[in-house]
């Protein structure tokens, strides 16, 4: 039973990193009608800032001026705030220009995109080689780091150690973060207006909806959903590496597909799904780590080919 | 035959054309990176230029006109490659590469190009052929030839059971059922055992004829050969059958239908096509060119390992695609050509490799969506060489 709880919670943490990327996904399908593949490779990033911000406030002595907890918000800021940039970058350089071609052609330019920032990571991001080398005993056991090998993640979560605390935490920001986006999806006009054109772009148009102000705020917001989501796993995993964007990416954008896309609870649903799935199969079946994901793509599948329309989402019938 | 009125010196001008076509491939294979990274641009420019001012729609319907000429010449031209590389080791294997990855675009191409599904699984395709191939040959310690043809047979099924979810989905959840496969694939070959895991298969047999190595140095008349002399023959040979087993279904009624769903599936439907059987048919043969692919490419490295079949493998595998042109069987293989010559040559620079793709897919999609070479308004009276309809104004 002990074993069960166990699993219960990795699961739950999980969830809560999918759940989050899931939702970035859903809300640029919403406004857009597309889908941005380079998702996972933005909550990456986001992350590696984060990763970057500690080493550099490190060395500037900032922890010993200010209390911890006001530079892991400061961190996080700086995470959303590079995040919130590369989203609207995506949306200008690969998306916007492709608006009235093919479906194809924003899907293959939002990889280009996801490539090119993941490359960038893995080419720029000069660590901390102390870091890496605590984690796997000595100094002097990696010497040699490049920015292409697994970072580790600075423990911003638990400065005393405890799983536990660390744990709620998790739990308790993707909660806080759901909370806020429902207010500001059911509360506020702007987060009406952008369900609005999540339904009908041209009538909400005619309402007199400033469609295009909405979409670049969509994917301000997303971008710090995406953040947040590459903090939390970075704090989950201990360790990053610069291409983990595609399967994470892959990961969130079928969390968002099994829930329902479009809909924000169908992500939450999905990413909790899938990776009650991934835990659960590594922790039951004997060699099952290998399998979790492929596991876990199978679902997806079966899902697609037989619920395409998600668990909670609308069945669409295709009008000629 | 209409032939014996048509001018000889339109034949001329085939010939010539062919003889600087391949004259332009050894160059640049032949040159310093410096110089035929320069020919390779030139060539790009020179591609952008020509299909502006329309010379390339000039030079299909002459090629087509005079399509034996050309064929015959074609296939001299390329067999004088291996003649004049024979001696170049490293050239000799961008040539081969070149046509293998030719060779895996050309099965891509009938998802991607005809039938506008997305598939961002080629490399798991190849993966599957390459592994065939290890198995046989190493596991088994059957020949070669056997090899080739598990590969082909694996990759048919593989193809048939990815083919199967494709009829209920389309656009993006296509696109995310190829990207599962894609990365699930990876992971599986890594955990399995029987397959060396990560350390992958080493020590697969390269093909022979009657004993005879085809990936062995020779020593003929005091000259000593490349050994991918008579590898790179027998890929050529083989680019060149698959080649025209793709332009014949680029022009039969079957690529017509799939550039039918491509446009509007539904409507396809209510005409008649097949869509089922056509999505399927566009999978099957698609994968087999993966799969014919990997398996020369598991016999020319006699090594294959779960990364050499990865997702960023598949999406060079789809920049060389739009490279070149969708559903454009020339504009494909020009594409693949192109793209192993810039990456093979930027082997000092391999850090930047996967960059370099990512910003040339970007500029193709914004500069020229359609590729250098995109696809030709099929021309059936001058390719049966007979008027079948009266020409319209309309046209």
């Amino acid at each position: 039973m002990e074993m069960f709880w166990g699993l219960f919670m990795s699961a739950l943490l999980l969830g809560c990193t999918y759940t989050l990327v899931a939702i970035g996904f859903s809300m640029f399908f919403g406004v857009m009608d597309v889908v941005v593949f380079c998702c996972g490779d933005i909550a990456i990033f986001g992350s590696f800032a984060i990763m970057g911000a500690y080493a550099a406030m490190q060395s500037a002595g900032l922890f010993a001026v200010l209390p911890f907890w006001v530079c892991v918000a400061l961190l996080i800021i700086i995470g959303a705030v590079f995040c919130a940039a590369l989203g609207l970058m995506t949306h200008l350089l690969s998306i916007k220009p492709f608006h009235n071609s093919s479906e194809l052609m924003p899907l293959l330019s939002t990889i280009a995109m996801g490539t090119v920032i993941k490359e960038i990571l893995g080419l720029l991001f000069k660590p901390a080689v102390n870091a890496v080398s605590k984690m796997v005993g000595g100094p002097d056991a990696m010497t040699v780091v490049s920015g292409r090998n697994p970072q580790a993640f600075p423990a911003l979560l638990m400065p005393n150690g405890s799983v536990l605390s660390r744990n709620i935490t998790i739990i308790l920001i993707t909660a806080v973060m759901l909370l806020l986006l429902f207010l500001f999806l059911n509360r506020t006009k702007m987060g009406m207006s952008m369900q609005a054109i999540s339904q009908n772009k041209e009538l909400s148009r005619m309402t007199g909806i400033n469609v295009s102000k909405i979409v670049v705020i969509t994917f301000l917001i997303g971008g710090v959903m995406l953040a947040i989501s590459g903090f939390l796993l970075g704090s989950y995993q201990k360790l990053m590496s610069f291409d983990d964007g595609a399967m994470y990416g892959a990961k969130g954008f079928s969390a968002a597909v099994v829930g329902g896309l479009r809909n924000t609870w169908g992500a939450v649903i999905g990413g909790m799904l899938l990776a009650f799935v991934e835990v659960f199969v590594s922790g039951y079946i004997p060699r099952g780590t290998a399998y979790s994901s492929i596991v876990a793509f199978v679902v997806v599948v079966v899902f697609i080919v037989f619920r395409p329309e998600g668990i909670i989402g609308e069945k669409s019938v295709e009008k000629v | 035959m209409t032939n014996n009125d048509m001018p000889t010196a339109e034949k001329c001008l085939t010939v010539a054309i062919n003889v600087l076509i391949f004259g332009l491939v050894f160059l640049m294979l032949r040159l310093s990176y410096q110089i035929s990274l320069a020919l390779v641009a030139a060539v790009i420019a020179g591609l952008l230029r020509m299909e502006r001012k329309g010379m390339i729609d000039a030079l299909f319907s002459l090629f087509i006109r005079n399509r034996n000429v050309a064929a015959c010449a074609a296939f001299i031209c390329m067999l004088a490659i291996p003649l004049l590389l024979s001696t170049f080791r490293y050239q000799s294997h961008i040539a081969v590469m070149a046509s293998i990855y030719a060779m895996v675009c050309l099965g891509v191409n009938f998802q991607m190009g005809s039938t506008n599904m997305v598939n961002f699984a080629p490399a798991a395709f190849m993966g599957i052929g390459a592994y065939s191939m290890a198995v046989v040959t190493m596991k088994l310690g059957m020949s070669a030839w056997l090899g080739m043809i598990a590969a082909m047979l694996m990759c048919a099924v593989a193809g048939l059971v990815i083919g199967l979810p494709t009829l209920r989905t389309k656009g993006y959840y296509l696109s995310l059922v190829t990207m599962a496969l894609q990365l699930a694939f990876t992971q599986l070959i890594k955990n399995i055992p029987y397959l060396g895991g990560p350390n992958g298969i080493s020590g697969v047999k390269a093909l022979s004829v009657g004993g005879f190595s085809l990936y062995k140095t020779y020593t003929i008349f005091g000259v000593k050969l490349a050994p991918h002399f008579f590898y790179l023959i027998f890929c050529s040979l083989a680019l060149a059958v698959l080649f025209y087993i793709a332009l014949r279904i680029s022009v039969s009624r079957c690529g017509l239908a799939l550039n039918a769903i491509a446009q509007d599936e539904i409507a396809a439907n209510c005409l008649g096509v097949d869509v089922s059987r056509c999505k399927l048919f566009s999978f099957l043969i698609g994968s087999i060119f993966c799969g014919i692919g990997g398996a020369l490419y598991a016999s020319l490295t006699s090594f294959v390992g779960p990364n050499d079949f990865t997702f960023t493998r598949s999406l060079v595998f789809i920049c060389m695609v739009i490279l070149g042109g969708m559903d454009n069987p020339v504009g494909v293989v020009v594409g693949a050509f192109l793209l192993t010559v810039i990456t093979e040559k930027l082997r000092g620079f391999s850090d930047y490799a996967q960059l370099i793709y990512a910003l040339l897919l970007v500029f193709i999609l914004v500069a020229k969506p359609t590729g250098l070479i995109p696809k030709r308004v099929r021309n059936y009276c001058e390719l049966f060489g007979r008027s079948l309809v009266p020409p319209t104004s309309e046209e």
